[in-house]
């Protein structure tokens, strides 16, 4: 059984996709290094990541497949779970025999399970655009999330142009990495604990008005628990100023 | 007065307006300004009630010179009254959106000294935020009936929706609980605002700097359960308001028992059943290319409380079923029960690359537990029922032990849902 390691970055995984296709080999999975675990029954070759093959890979998605295949891969790629390698690539081996009808073939499992996994990222980036609080320190707003799956990256457009006159981190603590903003452009940060700044120090006036409203703004003839939970879901709850 | 005792009174009193949403608008942020429209809208919390919290919603004030019956904030009710300044609400504003709490600002109003002088503080406020702050982010503002339309006007220029609550879906309701509103007070500036909408979009084509008018369009509240009016009357007054108003959207608030006049309905649970019912026949409406007719035949029709509003009307209409997967058109897949407007395209797309089998629609999105008896996939029925109206209906009925809960107490059932609504409001009728 053989399975490819990559280094972890999205080049390093196009890079295994287009060594699967020139070595004629179908490895069982690709795996990016920190989630490896090794076996005896397996063959791992590491793959380093090549820009120009990467290149090529990401190319041809978009000329012989779409825009659309190309970001179904790359929201399955940060979902980092588990065999996401292996559905991508054959997910892009059906894409490059089909072309652009690729994505209609809803009923096909290669499809259907990049399209489940997808679903799920853009769902908790869509939650995530709302249920994100920023705390102002000093001239700072600093939000602090733990997303399932790797999104900052994708929520960090949305912020720079809707807060674009603020400075603002936005940290994922379970990935230990952060988007930072600085009114300007924003960039992407490795950003351990270390890096949180002093909360004692936030402004909190407004945090308590809304705390306030917020529990004024429920009708508690109509409390319903269950149906608050249901759209948001309870694990979210740790970093939302009005639940905390 | 503190401002957190203020945001505590005047969002108390807004709680009631159910209207959420901030979609239909793209304003774009602008170089030095703040905020800007998320197209497809965006839920920040939700509350204890489970209602989603997209905006700001708040009063300016509930210092009220009218008397309305069903509300909180008449001149009658002994309530602690507040009012903001354009300036505490501009800041608290932008300073919740600042931290992600909120998308913009719903901004309503009681009636303070005259509707005039009301829709001069709104307008003031909204203009403050929009000219003073550079704030891009989305603005709900109502216009209040009976204020000078040029006043009105005057706000669309700057917010991306309106709305104008109707409250009482009949005249003679009206009459009998907000003796000092009239109907005409109501429809006349929807009217006015919808001839604008549609004047202004015409005119964007033309010119592509024309400021924009109330981008994201107009909306309005019904009341459900205040007054006799039956579910068929609400639909049809709501199938006529997006018709000849273009409304984006009708709320329905089920009445929430605030106040013990004998002109009221003494209700245990507001009728939170009945309110999903009519949302969902809402949604058949303008999704799914339902009439209101179609729906409920007779004017004094109500829903059946134990069956959507859809998989009743198929019952009846077993005539069209069952329905072929793999050759009905859109608009027929769009009736069948089970299926939305997600899996009936889904179903249009897939079939285009091979026959759809019946365990593939599963995984599309259909909801089998009630499409199977209604549908045919490459010519096999597969329900072991036959199409009987009487059979079908026992086993497509919700089970409130299991449907119960997510919408209301269960309670409901036992208390409104089961009494005819003449019980229910043989107190009002008993006064007259």
């Amino acid at each position: 059984m053989n399975i490819f390691i990559y280094d972890g970055s999205f080049e390093g995984l196009l890079t295994a996709v287009f060594e699967a296709f020139y070595r004629r080999i179908n490895p069982e999975d690709i795996v990016p290094q920190e989630r490896y675990q090794p076996d005896l029954l397996t063959t791992a070759s590491f793959i380093e990541a090549c820009p120009e093959k990467a290149d090529r890979v990401y190319n041809s998605i978009l000329e012989k497949i779409s825009k659309q295949t190309l970001q179904y891969v790359y929201y399955v790629y940060i979902s980092e779970e588990a065999g996401s390698g292996r559905y991508i690539l054959d997910y892009l081996r059906l894409g490059w025999r089909l072309g652009y009808s690729v994505n209609q073939h809803l009923l096909d499992p290669r499809v259907l399970k990049i399209h489940q996994i997808s679903k799920r990222v853009t769902v908790e980036k869509h939650r995530m655009l709302g249920l994100l609080r920023f705390q102002r320190i000093g001239e700072l707003y600093y939000a602090e999330i733990e997303p399932d799956y790797n999104i900052v990256g994708l929520l960090a457009p949305h912020f720079s142009e809707r807060m674009s006159d603020q400075n603002w981190m936005i940290h994922d603590l379970k990935r230990e990495i952060a988007a930072l903003y600085n009114q300007q452009e924003w960039v992407l940060i490795d950003a351990d604990r270390e890096g949180i700044p002093n909360l004692e120090a936030r402004e909190t006036t407004y945090e308590e008005l809304w705390k306030a409203y917020y529990r004024h703004i429920a009708i508690p003839e109509r409390k319903n628990p269950k149906l608050q939970k249901r759209c948001m879901p309870v694990r979210y709850w740790k970093h939302l100023t009005e639940k905390k | 007065m503190e401002l957190q005792d203020k945001l505590k009174i005047l969002s108390d009193a807004a709680k009631y307006d159910v209207s959420c949403s901030s979609s239909g608008s793209s304003r774009k942020n602008k170089a030095g300004g703040i905020g800007n429209a998320a197209e497809s809208g965006i839920c920040h919390s939700w509350s204890e009630d489970g209602r989603c919290i997209s905006l700001l919603k708040i009063l300016y004030t509930n210092y009220c010179v009218y008397d309305c019956a069903y509300c909180l904030n008449r001149i009658s009710n002994d309530v602690p009254r507040a009012e903001f300044t354009p300036k505490e609400l501009a800041d608290l504003t932008i300073n919740f959106y600042r931290r992600n709490y909120i998308e913009g600002l719903f901004l309503s109003s009681a009636i303070v000294k005259n509707p005039d002088y009301t829709m001069e503080q709104l307008l003031d406020t909204v203009k403050l935020l929009r000219e003073l702050y550079r704030f891009n982010g989305y603005i709900h503002v109502k216009a209040i009936p009976g204020a000078d339309y040029r006043l009105i006007s005057e706000a669309g220029k700057y917010v991306d929706r309106m709305s104008v609550n109707i409250e009482l879906p009949s005249n003679d309701s009206l009459k009998l609980l907000a003796p000092q509103k009239r109907k005409e007070q109501i429809i006349r500036p929807m009217g006015l605002i919808n001839t604008e909408i549609q004047q202004t979009k015409e005119e964007k084509k033309l010119f592509r700097h024309k400021p924009s008018f109330v981008p994201a369009g107009q909306s309005t509240q019904l009341i459900v359960g205040a007054t006799p009016e039956s579910d068929s009357k609400i639909i049809r007054l709501s199938e006529n308001l997006y018709q000849r108003f273009s409304l984006k959207r009708v709320y329905y608030s089920a009445y929430v028992p605030i106040t013990n006049n004998p002109r009221l309905p003494t209700l245990q649970h507001p009728p939170t059943m009945r309110e999903h019912r009519l949302y969902q026949a809402d949604w058949l409406l303008r999704f799914y290319g339902f009439s209101a007719g179609e729906l409920l035949q007779n004017e004094d029709d109500n829903f059946d409380i134990q069956l959507d509003p859809k998989t009743d009307w198929a019952l009846k209409s077993l005539q069209h079923f069952p329905v072929e997967i793999n050759k009905a058109p859109y608009e027929m897949l769009l009736r069948v029960p089970g299926i939305g407007v997600q899996s009936a395209n889904r179903i249009i797309i897939a079939r285009r690359t091979g026959p759809i089998h019946f365990e593939g629609l599963k995984k599309i999105g259909v909801v089998l537990k009630r499409a199977k008896y209604f549908i045919t996939c490459q010519g096999k029925y597969f329900s072991e029922l036959s199409l009987d109206s009487q059979l079908l209906r026992q086993s497509l009925l919700d089970s409130p032990q299991k449907k119960g809960p997510l919408y209301g107490q269960i309670s409901i059932f036992d208390t409104t849902a089961l009494i005819k609504p003449e019980e229910q409001y043989s107190k009002i009728f008993g006064e007259l």
